[in-house]
């Protein structure tokens, strides 16, 4: 228990709902549209709240024919809450952090659901996007132009200033009609 | 179209009470939800005044633009349904509700 999943615990536990969900989950296993109707609310809100006790590793879910049936991961729950409380923090470079939550920023605002929305006119935010797109491409492995337009068009229209800003940028590197990801 | 106003006044206000309600419990996502559909009856509002008003649009003009809201609002919640991303499902199907409650009270005779 680090305490980063400390506060994953604590925040999804801090709503009314989410509470409601896991003191209806006391009572045994349950599937969402029985939750949303005990609760009252819409069965697409129950999913939503359930994926936030999940992440959180309060809440287990399986598949029972059609159902998606949830249940209290009580190893977790059964913890003494002091033991949770002093969760040590993980070690890791604080500069680090600060750069990983920059880039996570940048691609949540520049991409949605796998689409680049615009390529980015600043340099730094435009070389995260491409290193996004990049991570499409094996290290090593030889394309073909078409393959690399076949590649990038379904992320951004622009397919071909993308290729071109790509091997600029040293992330792609062309030799003659061939591509290979170097970076 | 005053009446449809009205209705769409009453609707943002008990929407108004709703988040207030909510956050009161402690229930900040569902809040969330309520403002979401809370600014569906404000933005259709808007609409029904600007469009109402303007000569040559009119409720048809009205009707038109609700339609396509469903469309592009739709559009949004199969790609959400798609990607599994479960907060954007619960926000489209909220907008997609509200819509379709502010379509259904839509004055049919001055279509």
């Amino acid at each position: 228990m680090t305490q980063e999943n400390a506060l994953r615990i604590f925040k999804s536990l801090s709503d009314t709902s989410r509470l409601r969900i896991v003191r209806a989950l006391t009572q045994g296993d349950m599937y969402t549209e029985l939750l949303a109707e005990r609760l009252d609310l819409t069965p697409s809100t129950v999913s939503f709240h359930m994926k936030k006790l999940e992440e959180a590793g309060l809440v287990i879910s399986r598949k029972e024919q059609y159902y998606t049936v949830y249940s209290l991961d009580r190893s977790l729950l059964e913890q003494p809450l002091f033991d949770v409380a002093a969760a040590e923090p993980e070690q890791t470079d604080e500069q680090q952090k600060r750069e990983d939550e920059y880039r996570r920023k940048v691609i949540d605002s520049f991409f949605e659901y796998g689409k680049l929305r615009a390529i980015p006119v600043q340099r730094k935010k435009k070389l995260i996007c491409y290193e996004v797109i990049a991570e499409r491409f094996v290290p090593g492995r030889v394309y073909s132009e078409q393959e690399v337009n076949e590649i990038i068009a379904p992320i951004h229209e622009d397919h071909c200033t993308i290729r071109r800003d790509m091997i600029g940028e040293g992330i792609l590197k062309r030799n003659g009609s061939e591509y290979v990801r170097v970076r | 179209m005053k009446e449809f106003i009205e209705y769409l006044t009453r609707q943002i206000d008990a929407g108004r009470a709703d988040i207030a309600g909510l956050e009161e419990e402690g229930r900040q996502d569902d809040a969330d939800f309520a403002k979401v559909r809370t600014n569906i009856y404000e933005v259709c509002r808007t609409v029904t005044n600007a469009l109402a008003a303007r000569p040559n649009a009119g409720a048809g003009a009205v009707k038109a633009q609700l339609e396509r809201f469903r469309t592009a609002w739709q559009a949004a919640l199969d790609k959400a349904r798609e990607h599994g991303d479960a907060r954007n499902v619960v926000v489209e199907e909220t907008k997609l509700t509200a819509l379709a409650d502010v379509i259904a009270h839509f004055p049919e005779a001055e279509e």
